[in-house]
């Protein structure tokens, strides 16, 4: 999508003498602003990238004026920087001396992954062998809880649905709201109102 | 007579000395190429990396980066009898051209931005790297200045009072004779057509 900033870069320059836009009145003052920060040594570190663009050509006739020179203590820390990488670089392990050691432990994913293995098989296992609630003889813990507290069909609540009242499902939902919260607050009584 | 003499002689000295480190740091004594990136950063920053990226920030770090290359690589130098300077620039002037690949610019304005300038390369005349950084910053300024021709008066008068003399907006819109806004305006636009006729889009 071309936008205006598009032009910024790519649209004709118009001649010195004609009279600027509004827009353009507004771009070239922010501009002027950057360079003024940018001579100052304060370059904004968010610009747009068509303003960066003029902000780097502006740099480079500066530059090559050699109005731009490196300060002694950025100077320093530069060479600091870049021997400590470099040191840090060669204290590094070697990559082939990484490479024989990692072939040396080449065995550890096959036992990892056979003992995953053997404990997912056994998991199984118990779960196959293992009987069904029902046949052990031990009561339904479901069966022990009143309706009220259960999960339940709601048909006895709302019963079949005339076509006509198709889009009334909101008050549907307030009436197996109401139910549920009745169910609830019975629950909480039940328990002498602890929660 | 007896003062190039002396010239001679210390780039001599020099030229030892700093074959000395060389060789110190391609057995191991890493510490030992610090004089020469020292000597040699300042240069690589104002005549090599800033002229053709044109951005403080990005300068620095392509500076960094080519100091810590040479430092890593220094074993695969290999002395020739002249200065370390021109295997530093060459790194230097590889990592400018990834920093506009990355960038995704325009082939055209990257190729304007690095291009090649011819610097005395014939190791028999073991140029000092000072003077090659000089004649690169020849180089650079006539470039500069061949594209200054082709700009409108007003618009060259806006570049030069602001970014090469830097003078303030307000003594540069009064050189002019016109408001600040005015002045805003120009150079603006005389920025804008500056890197058109430089090797941006046109």
């Amino acid at each position: 999508m071309a936008t205006q900033d598009d032009d910024t870069l790519t649209g004709s320059v118009p001649d010195p003498d004609r009279e600027p836009s509004a827009a353009e009145l507004a771009h070239a003052r922010r501009f002027a602003e950057l360079v003024d920060k940018t001579i100052a040594g304060r370059t904004p570190p968010a610009i747009s990238a068509d303003d960066r663009a003029l902000l780097e050509v502006a740099t480079v006739i500066r530059a090559a004026r050699g109005q731009i020179e490196l300060p002694p203590d950025r100077r320093d820390a530069v060479v600091a920087a870049a021997l400590s990488r470099a040191s840090a670089g060669r204290r590094a392990p070697a990559r082939g001396a990484a490479i024989s050691r990692a072939r040396g432990r080449g065995w550890a994913p096959w036992i990892v992954a056979g003992a995953s293995t053997l404990v997912a098989a056994a998991a199984l296992a118990v779960l196959w062998l293992r009987p069904a609630p029902g046949l052990r003889g031990e009561p339904a813990a479901a069966s022990e809880v009143p309706m009220a507290w259960r999960s339940r069909p709601a048909d006895a609540l709302i019963g079949p649905i005339a076509r006509d009242h198709a889009g009334d499902a909101s008050a549907r939902i307030d009436t197996l709201f109401a139910d549920r919260l009745d169910g609830f607050r019975a629950q909480q009584l039940a328990q002498g109102g602890r929660r | 007579m007896a003062s190039e003499t002396a010239t001679a002689q210390d780039l001599e000295r020099e030229l030892e000395e700093e074959h000395r480190l060389v060789e110190e740091a391609r057995q191991g004594n890493l510490d030992a190429m610090r004089p020469i990136l020292e000597r040699y950063a300042a240069p690589l920053y104002g005549t090599v990396i800033l002229p053709r990226l044109g951005d403080a920030a990005s300068a620095e770090e392509v500076l960094r980066d080519t100091l810590a290359t040479a430092v890593e690589k220094i074993r695969r130098f290999t002395w020739q009898g002249k200065s370390i300077y021109p295997w530093l620039r060459q790194i230097a002037i590889n990592k400018v051209y990834d920093v506009h690949r990355q960038a995704k610019r325009s082939r055209r304005l990257a190729d304007a931005l690095v291009h090649e300038v011819d610097v005395e390369s014939d190791p028999a005349a073991q140029p000092d790297a000072l003077l090659i950084a000089d004649q690169e910053r020849q180089a650079h300024r006539g470039r500069i200045d061949q594209t200054m021709t082709q700009l409108p008066e007003r618009y060259r008068a806006a570049i030069e009072l602001r970014l090469i003399q830097e003078l303030s907006r307000e003594d540069c819109a009064q050189r002019l004779g016109v408001t600040i806004g005015t002045f805003d305006v120009l150079l603006f636009r005389a920025v804008r057509a500056f890197r058109k006729h430089f090797g941006g889009d046109t």
